[in-house]
């Protein structure tokens, strides 16, 4: 099972092409910084909903709901102390989760692999996002390693939950040390083996996976320009 | 700054760049934080890791913890602040490297003297500084939280965290990543000589880190006139230079 937040559908919306989608975050993260009042905000939230729905990701809002809804009350409340402005600290509430559902749904139709072949094609060299990539693809492998020394730790009488705030802290240092010396051990061998298989002998290269930009692309980025017209002219 | 580019042509370094990145963000997603106030700030012991990486890995603990940063915003909050949010980690974890070699050119990153402990304390403070400021006056400025309540949860969280269990890891890990050639110092090439650029940059990096932190407080605060935002640039971009120069 996987640990991200990725979800196998074959929709209009998950067959976009890596850098459309892309740009349909950065533009929705524009469009939703473009209004300081609730109206349009609620407004692009309810298209978010319906893209959300089409790209049968609503699932992934269950997840994280709880999130929003700290996030959405604490941000009211430290806006409303600060500047005394319910109407602004609303908005501001409101944007912070629009932003977050921008972002959920974007990791709801998006592969690992298609964000960063997205990000070669805007030209992101290839070692930096090999770096990344294999970065995402050894995290799930580190939370299980973690979480193995955690238990064994804590069958061994470690309590996390006691103690002042030096002593909490000081409590991870067994924790830490065994997951970082056993995440770097293999590092060397681990260049050795790229270095063994080719890896950065060639500047230009192939790639398994191959995008083409369509029809869909164009029409989804014309959809969002047409929102951002009405909203602008509107509000 | 120049073996923040020139490090992606070394494979060891593109490997290190990858597991710093990974561990960050694992160490991030199980290790249940602990809160202070619940909902609103917590401690993070992940907040170590970018320190211990730099003065270990150099340039590749700062992509790595800007990657690993990035990779937790996977788990759901993905949004306008992963942008700063990557900066400010890039920052947390390529000062100290910076700042230590120009306090102590030439010493292992072990702090055994008293010395040592006050440059490693200076290293942690411009570090978490420098994080936590960029950050904040990108989020104030976007108008999601409070610069305020942003910058000295984030400085005090990564000053405190790093301070208490930076040393014990340095001094732990240290024999073990220099047997297995891990070092920053064992792959790349460190200047032992301070020049007048270098000079200039620590002056701009100590006005960007404390004069950021104090006019944004009193800027959020309503001290100052003006919006953050604008009242920051100048700070934010000394802190750039600097951060170029040293």
């Amino acid at each position: 099972m996987s640990i991200y937040l990725y979800l196998e559908r074959n929709t209009f919306i998950h067959r976009l092409h890596p850098v459309t989608k892309i740009f349909l975050l950065l533009l929705f993260f524009i469009l939703l910084l473009l209004f300081s009042s609730p109206l349009p905000i609620i407004l692009v939230t309810f298209f978010l909903l319906l893209v959300s729905a089409f790209s049968r990701s609503i699932s992934n809002l269950r997840k994280i709901w709880k999130l929003m809804f700290i996030l959405f009350t604490f941000t009211i409340i430290l806006w409303t102390i600060f500047l005394k402005n319910l109407n602004y600290a609303l908005a501001m509430a409101l944007r912070l989760n629009a932003l977050i559902f921008t972002g959920l749904i974007f990791l709801s139709v998006t592969r690992i692999e298609e964000f960063t072949y997205g990000l070669n094609k805007l030209g992101l060299p290839f070692r930096v996002s090999f770096a990344l990539t294999l970065a995402f693809r050894l995290v799930p492998s580190f939370i299980l390693s973690a979480q193995t020394t955690i238990q064994a730790q804590k069958s061994r009488g470690l309590d996390l939950e006691t103690g002042n705030l030096v002593q909490r802290i000081k409590k991870f240092i067994p924790l830490l040390i065994p997951i970082l010396a056993t995440s770097l051990r293999n590092a060397e061998l681990l260049a050795i083996a790229l270095e063994c298989k080719g890896f950065g002998i060639k500047k230009k290269r192939t790639s398994y996976l191959d995008y083409k930009f369509g029809r869909n692309d164009f029409l989804t980025l014309l959809t969002i320009f047409l929102l951002y017209f009405l909203l602008l002219k509107i509000f | 700054m120049k073996e923040v580019f020139t490090m992606w042509k070394n494979t060891k370094m593109v490997v290190l760049t990858a597991i710093c990145g990974a561990v960050y963000a694992a160490v991030l997603i199980p290790f249940k934080p602990i809160p202070l106030i619940p909902g609103f700030t917590e401690i993070r012991p992940a907040s170590v890791l970018p320190v211990v990486f730099s003065l270990f890995f150099g340039p590749a603990g700062a992509w790595g913890s800007a990657f690993g940063n990035l990779i937790g915003d996977f788990f759901g909050t993905l949004g306008i602040g992963s942008i700063f949010g990557f900066f400010g980690n890039f920052l947390y974890g390529y000062l100290p490297c910076k700042v230590w070699s120009y306090l102590s050119p030439q010493t292992e990153p072990l702090i055994n003297h008293p010395a040592l402990w006050l440059k490693y304390i200076f290293t942690v403070l411009i570090a978490s500084l420098g994080c936590a400021i960029p950050i904040s006056w990108g989020i104030d400025w976007v108008g999601l939280i409070p610069f305020s309540v942003l910058a000295n949860i984030i400085f005090l969280n990564n000053f405190f965290v790093s301070l208490i269990l930076g040393p014990i890891l340095l001094f732990t890990l240290y024999p073990r990543f220099k047997k297995w050639n891990l070092l920053y110092s064992q792959i790349g090439e460190i200047t032992s000589e301070k020049t007048f650029l270098q000079n200039i940059g620590f002056i701009f990096i100590l006005i960007g880190c404390f004069g950021g932190l104090l006019v944004g407080n009193l800027t959020s605060l309503g001290h100052f006139t003006g919006k953050i935002g604008i009242n920051l640039i100048p700070l934010i971009f000394s802190l750039i230079l600097g951060t170029i120069l040293i």
